[in-house]
C-alpha cells in the first residue's frame, strides 16, 4: 500500500473498471444466475422451478456428462499445445540471434485469421483425401488413414488440435517476454558452475517466470474451458456426441432448443468448473513455487 | 411484459405472474381481424430480419421494390438485418424474440418455436392478409402448405419455391450398369452396385445436418404418409413404430453398403455439391434452388451431357404417390403483430403485387403460379425440372427438422450420423430417439397448447 | 487474495525485471551460448533448435500461404481438385467477386473502430484497476480482486440474452458502443490479470522512494507505473486485439444494420442459398482483411522493442 494514497484516488482509479465490469459483465451474469432457477423458452412467461435445472443437469443428462469428459480432454490438448508448446518455442527463440521479433509476429499469424477460414482449412486437412491421409499413404501408412472428423475415436483430438495450435503464438509471445526478463547474470553464474541447459531452465528460468507462467496457465485453462467456435464449426459436436463440449452443448441448449434456464444452469457449471481449475492451478503451482 | 418481468426478476424482486397476451390458437377470432387495420399510412423506416443470401434474388428484388415504394412514400425505408448463416441467424432471431424486439418483418420456418409466437399473438395471420389483398389464389398451394402449422394456420408468406429431387450422373450409372431406382429398397441395391464399381454413390453435405435428415423422412412418408411425423413429434407415435423402424433399418443398410462418401458427416454443402458436379459421386439429393449451378452452363462441361434427375422413389404399398415428395417454399416471412400498422400493410400489398413478376425473371420457381423465365445459358434439364412442379401431388413431405421439437431434432441429427456410420444399431438408435422424444416432446408441445 | 503477486525469492534485490532487461536483449546472443567444454554437443543442440524454429514457422505460416493460394485459385478448380496441390493457373477473379459482393472496406473500418475502442477502454480500465488494487491497496481490495477474477471464468454465450434485453432498454442496440462494452468488459478480467501479474514485478522500493520524495498517487501512476508498463500494454493489446478482432458472437448479437458490420459478419456475404458458400471469394476476403491487423502487429512489435529499450535506459 502506498503511504500517500487517498480515498479519492482509490475511488478515481477504481471507478472506470468497476463501472465497465459491473454493467457489462456482472449484471448479465447475475441475471443469468437467476435465470438458472427458472424454466424459460423466451416466449412464454418464466416458471420458477427451483433447483430442478441443476438436478436434471447433474443426475439426468447423459449428454452433459459426455460433454464434460470431452471438455477435459480438449483442455489437456490445448494446455499441452499452448502452454507447453509456447514455453518450448519461446525457449527456442532465445537460442537464436537474428530475427526473433520477426518470428514472433509470424508465429501469431494463425491467431489473426478468422475462425471460419481456419475451420475450413482443417476440414480439408482431415478430409478423406486430405493432407493427413495423403501424407500417411505417401509413407506407406495407409492403414492409419481415416476420415478424422467422422471417426468417433479421433474426432475429439481432431477438433482440439486446431484450437491449441492456433494460439500457440500468443502464449509464445507472453512467455518469451517473461523469459527475456530473467537476469542473465544468474544464468551465466549457473552455467559457469557447470549446470547444463536443462538445469538452468528448471532451477533459474522457470522459477523466475513462475508468476507469468501461472497467468498463462490460467488464461489457457479458462479459454479452453470456454472454448467453443472451432468444434462448433467443424463438427457441431458430432458424430453423435463424440466432440460435444459443455460449451457447444450450452449454446445449443440456449439457442437451438430455447431452454434458457437450463442453459444458464450449464453456464453456472462452467463458472464453477473454471473456478475449481484456477484454484487447482494456484494450489499446485504456488506450493511448488514457495 | 416479459421484458419487465425479466428485469424485475433479475433485480431480485418477487415474480409477478404475468400472462402473455393470448391471441387464441389457430386462425380464430382476434387474429382474423388483425390483418385489417384502419388509419393513415405514415411512412417510416421498417426492418426485416432475414436469413437469405446477401446477393440473392429475394433481397435484390425486395430492395428494388422498397426503393419504388419509398419514391411514392417519402420517409419510408426498408432496413435489412441480414444474417445468411443459419445458426447465427437463429441465435439472433431467438435473442430478439426473447427481448421482445422482433422487427416489423422477420424470417422464420414453420417450427414449433414460430407456432409459439403465433399462439401468443405475436404474428399476423397471413392467410387472412393474402385474402384481403385478393392474391391468395395466385400462390401455389404447395408453397402455402409448406408454411402452415399443423392446424392448417398460415402465418408466413413464402417468397421462394423448389422441388427436391435426386440428381444423378448418367455416365456413372452406365459405368456401374445400374438403372434409376423406382423403390427405396432398390436404391440400396443401386448404391451397393455403384460402390462395387468404386464410385461414391451419394454425395451428402453432412455438416449441415439437414441434407442427411431428409433421408430419415422418406420411408415414413411413403409407408404412412405425412401424418406420421405430426403424431410422432407430439409423442403420440414412437420412432419404434413401423414407419420409424423401417426408416432406421433402411438407413442402416445404406450405411452398410457405404452409400455416402466416407467422412460425410464433416463434408460441407459446397464440397458435397462439388463431389457431384466434378463426377466423383453419382447421386445428389438437392432442391431446384440450385438449378443455376446444376442445370446451366455453370456446370463443368464434362457434366452437362450426363446430368439427369429422378424424384423420390416409392415403396411397396406406398400411401403417397410418386409425384408427392419434398417441395419446400423456403424460409417464410412473418409479420410482427405488435408493430403492424397501416404502413406495414400497405407496403406488403405493394410488394407482394410486384414480387411474382420480378422473381420470375430470376429464372427460379416462385411461390406463385407465374412461370419463371428460363435463363439463356440453361441446359434442357432446367426446363424439365421446372415442369415437374406442374405435376406435383397434394401431400407434402415436411422435412423433420422443421417439425420436431428442437432438442429431439438435435439429438436425431447426431444419432443419424452414428446410425449410418454403423456406430449404433438401428435398435439402439430407436431406443435413444424414443427416450429423447418422450422426455422432450410432451413438455414442448404441452406448453404450446397450454 | 494474493494470487497475482506471488512472492518470488529470486526477484528480491533485482530491479525492474519486467520492463528493463538489458537493452541489448533482443539482439545479443545470450542464450545457449556454447560453453568451451562441450562444443560439439552444443552445436548439435543449436542445429536442432534452429530446425525446430523453422518447423514451427512452417506450421504457423503455411495456413496463411494456403489461404492466399486458394484465394488466387479458380473456383471450379478449387472445387474439383486436391485443395493442397499447387494451382495450375492463378486468377484475381475471386478478389473481384469478394469486393463486389461485400463491403469489405466498410467492414475493415468498423472492425478497426471497434477493436481500437475496445482496446483503449480495456487498457485504461485494466491499468487503473490494477493500480488501485495492487499499488494503492485498500480495505476490501481482495474482494474486488476476487470479483474481477470471477469474470475470467464466465462463458460469454449465456450472458447474451440478458445483455441484449438490458441494451435494448437503454437504447444501446446497434451502435459501436454496444459491441465495445461487452467486448472490453469480458476481456477486462484477463487484462487486469496480466497487468496485476506484471505490476508485481515493479519493486516496492521504487514506490516507497518516490513516496518519500513526496509524490502522490497520481504522480506515481503517471511517472512510474505507466511508463514502466508500456511493454505490458502492448502485450495486453496484442492478446486482446486478436480476440476482439475475431469476435463474432457479440457483433452478431448487438449489430443489426449493414453499416456497422465487422469483418466476421461481413464474411457471411459469400454464403449463398441454403449455405452454399463461395469459398474462394471468402478466402480472398479473408486475405484482404487479415492485412490491417498484421500491420498493426508489426507496428506494435516495434513499439514493444522500443519500450524495452527506453525502459532500460531509465533504469
Amino acid at each position: 500500500m502506498l503511504p500517500h494514497r487517498s480515498r479519492t484516488s482509490v475511488v478515481l482509479f477504481l471507478a472506470p473498471p468497476l463501472l465497465l465490469f459491473g454493467g457489462g459483465v456482472l449484471l448479465p451474469i447475475v441475471q443469468s444466475l437467476f435465470l438458472s432457477f427458472f424454466q424459460w423458452d423466451g416466449i412464454f412467461p418464466m416458471e420458477f422451478v427451483g433447483l430442478e435445472n441443476y438436478r436434471r443437469l447433474l443426475f439426468g443428462d447423459d449428454i452433459f456428462w459426455t460433454a464434460f469428459g470431452n471438455q477435459l480432454l480438449y483442455l489437456v490438448i490445448c494446455l499441452v499445445l499452448q502452454v507447453g508448446g509456447g514455453l518450448l518455442v519461446a525457449s527456442l527463440l532465445l537460442t537464436i540471434t537474428k530475427g526473433r521479433e520477426v518470428f514472433k509476429v509470424l508465429y501469431l499469424m494463425p491467431a489473426v485469421i478468422s475462425t471460419p477460414a481456419i475451420a475450413l482449412l482443417f476440414q480439408r486437412i482431415y478430409g478423406g483425401d486430405g493432407l493427413i491421409n495423403t501424407m500417411l499413404s505417401a509413407v506407406g501408412l495407409d492403414a492409419l488413414a481415416r476420415p478424422w472428423l467422422s471417426d468417433v475415436s479421433t474426432v475429439l483430438a481432431a477438433v482440439s488440435i486446431p484450437e491449441g495450435w492456433r494460439f500457440l503464438g500468443l502464449y509464445t509471445v507472453i512467455l518469451y517476454a517473461a523469459l527475456l526478463a530473467v537476469p542473465r547474470e544468474q544464468e551465466e553464474a549457473a552455467a559457469l558452475d557447470g549446470a547444463n541447459a536443462w538445469t538452468v531452465f528448471t532451477k533459474i528460468r522457470f522459477p523466475h517466470i513462475m508468476p507469468v507462467f501461472i497467468t498463462t496457465m490460467i488464461m489457457a485453462t479458462t479459454y479452453a474451458l470456454r472454448g467453443f467456435d472451432i468444434p462448433f464449426l467443424l463438427t457441431n459436436g458430432g458424430p453423435g456426441q463424440a466432440s460435444e463440449l459443455v460449451t457447444t452443448y450450452m449454446y445449443k441448449t440456449a439457442f437451438t432448443s430455447g431452454h434458457y434456464g437450463y442453459a444458464s444452469a450449464i453456464s453456472v457449471f462452467i463458472v464453477v468448473e473454471c473456478l475449481v481449475a484456477v484454484g487447482l492451478i494456484l494450489f499446485s503451482l504456488r506450493r511448488k513455487d514457495a | 411484459m416479459k421484458r419487465s418481468q425479466f428485469l424485475a426478476l433479475a433485480a431480485g424482486a418477487a415474480t409477478v405472474p404475468v400472462l402473455a397476451a393470448c391471441g387464441g390458437s389457430g386462425s380464430g377470432g382476434a387474429a382474423a381481424t388483425g390483418a385489417a387495420v384502419e388509419g393513415e399510412v405514415e411512412p417510416r423506416a421498417i426492418s426485416w430480419l432475414l436469413s437469405r443470401p446477401a446477393d440473392g434474388a429475394v433481397i435484390s428484388i425486395m430492395e428494388q421494390i422498397a426503393d419504388e415504394y419509398a419514391a411514392e412514400n417519402e420517409g419510408f425505408s426498408l432496413e435489412l438485418i441480414t444474417t445468411p448463416d443459419r445458426p447465427s441467424y437463429i441465435q439472433k432471431y431467438e435473442t430478439l424474440a426473447a427481448a421482445g424486439e422482433l422487427p416489423e418483418l422477420f424470417d422464420t420456418d414453420a417450427t414449433p418455436f414460430a407456432a409459439k409466437l403465433a399462439e401468443t399473438g405475436q404474428m399476423i395471420d397471413v392467410e387472412d392478409l393474402l385474402t384481403q389483398f385478393g392474391i391468395l389464389e395466385e400462390f401455389r398451394p404447395a408453397a402455402l402448405d409448406y408454411q402452415r402449422f399443423d392446424d392448417g394456420a398460415l402465418y408466413m408468406i413464402p417468397l421462394e419455391f423448389g422441388l427436391e429431387v435426386f440428381w444423378y450422373n448418367t455416365a456413372l450409372f452406365e459405368e456401374a450398369g445400374v438403372e434409376v431406382p423406382t423403390t427405396l429398397d432398390e436404391m440400396v441395391e443401386v448404391c451397393e452396385t455403384l460402390r462395387g464399381a468404386d464410385i461414391t454413390p451419394i454425395a451428402v453435405g453432412g455438416q449441415d445436418a439437414w441434407p442427411l435428415e431428409r433421408y430419415v423422412a422418406y420411408q415414413p412418408f411413403r409407408i404412412a404418409g405425412p401424418e406420421y411425423i405430426q403424431e410422432l413429434k407430439r409423442g403420440d407415435a414412437a420412432f419404434a413404430d413401423e414407419p420409424g423402424t423401417a426408416s432406421a433399418e433402411w438407413l442402416a443398410r445404406l450405411g452398410e453398403v457405404e452409400a455416402f462418401e466416407p467422412g460425410f458427416s464433416s463434408v460441407g454443402y459446397a464440397d458435397a455439391q462439388a463431389a457431384f458436379t466434378s463426377g466423383k459421386a453419382a447421386i445428389y439429393n438437392m432442391g431446384t434452388w440450385e438449378l443455376p449451378n446444376l442445370a446451366t452452363e455453370e456446370l463443368p462441361e464434362e457434366m452437362r451431357e450426363n446430368i439427369a434427375f429422378f424424384t423420390l422413389p416409392v415403396t411397396e404399398g406406398s400411401v403417397t404417390a410418386e409425384n408427392e415428395y419434398v417441395a419446400p417454399s423456403g424460409i417464410g416471412v412473418a409479420v410482427n403483430a405488435e408493430t403492424y400498422d397501416p404502413l406495414v400493410r400497405d407496403f406488403l400489398e405493394f410488394a407482394l403485387g410486384r414480387y411474382p413478376a420480378l422473381y420470375a425473371e430470376s429464372g427460379l420457381l416462385g411461390p406463385t403460379t407465374v412461370d419463371p423465365v428460363i435463363p439463356e445459358n440453361a441446359l434442357p434439364i432446367y426446363e424439365e425440372a421446372i415442369a415437374a412442379a406442374e405435376d406435383l401431388g397434394e401431400a407434402t413431405l415436411m422435412p423433420w427438422d422443421t417439425q420436431l421439437d428442437p432438442t429431439t431434432n438435435s439429438r436425431l441429427q447426431q444419432e443419424l450420423v452414428l446410425l449410418v456410420q454403423g456406430d449404433v444399431t438401428a435398435e439402439e438408435f430407436l431406443t435413444t430417439m424414443d427416450s429423447t422424444l418422450e422426455e422432450n416432446a410432451p413438455r414442448y408441445f404441452e406448453d404450446a397448447e397450454g | 487474495m494474493t494470487v497475482l503477486a506471488p512472492t518470488d525469492p529470486s526477484r528480491e534485490g533485482q530491479t525492474m525485471t519486467d520492463t528493463a532487461p538489458d537493452a541489448s536483449a533482443p539482439r545479443a546472443p545470450r542464450r545457449g551460448r556454447p560453453g568451451s567444454r562441450r562444443p560439439s554437443r552444443l552445436r548439435i543442440s543449436q542445429v536442432v533448435s534452429r530446425v525446430l524454429i523453422v518447423c514451427v514457422l512452417i506450421l504457423q505460416v503455411y495456413p496463411f500461404l494456403w489461404l492466399l493460394q486458394t484465394s488466387l485459385r479458380d473456383r471450379q478448380d478449387f472445387a474439383a481438385s486436391n485443395p493442397f496441390s499447387i494451382p495450375t493457373e492463378l486468377t484475381l477473379e475471386n478478389f473481384a467477386r469478394a469486393l463486389e459482393q461485400g463491403s469489405l472496406l466498410r467492414n475493415i473500418l468498423n472492425s478497426l473502430i471497434i477493436t481500437g475502442g475496445a482496446c483503449a477502454l480495456l487498457v485504461v480500465c485494466g491499468m487503473a484497476g490494477a493500480y488501485a488494487i495492487q499499488v494503492l491497496g485498500f480495505r476490501g481490495s481482495n474482494l474486488v480482486h476476487g470479483l474481477f477474477l470471477l469474470g475470467i471464468v464466465v462463458p460469454v454465450q449465456v450472458a447474451l440474452v440478458p445483455l441484449f434485453i438490458d441494451y435494448s432498454r437503454i437504447g444501446l442496440l446497434d451502435t459501436y458502443v454496444a459491441v465495445m462494452i461487452p467486448l472490453a468488459g469480458f476481456a477486462l478480467p484477463m487484462a487486469m490479470f496480466l497487468f496485476l501479474s506484471f505490476f508485481s514485478y515493479i519493486p516496492r522500493e521504487l514506490y516507497e522512494a518516490a513516496s518519500i520524495d513526496g509524490a502522490g498517487p497520481y504522480r506515481i501512476f503517471f511517472r512510474i507505473t505507466m511508463p514502466m508498463s508500456l511493454n505490458t500494454v502492448v502485450t495486453v493489446v496484442m492478446v486482446n486485439a486478436i480476440f476482439i478482432w475475431n469476435d463474432f458472437i457479440f457483433a452478431n448479437t448487438f449489430i443489426l444494420s449493414d453499416e456497422l458490420k465487422t469483418i466476421p459478419l461481413g464474411l457471411q456475404n459469400y454464403i449463398g442459398a441454403m449455405g452454399n458458400t463461395d469459398w474462394t471469394a471468402t478466402f480472398a476476403a479473408v486475405s484482404i482483411t487479415v492485412t490491417p491487423l498484421l500491420l498493426v502487429f508489426l507496428v506494435l512489435n516495434r513499439a514493444m522493442i522500443y519500450g524495452l529499450e527506453s525502459g532500460a535506459s531509465k533504469g
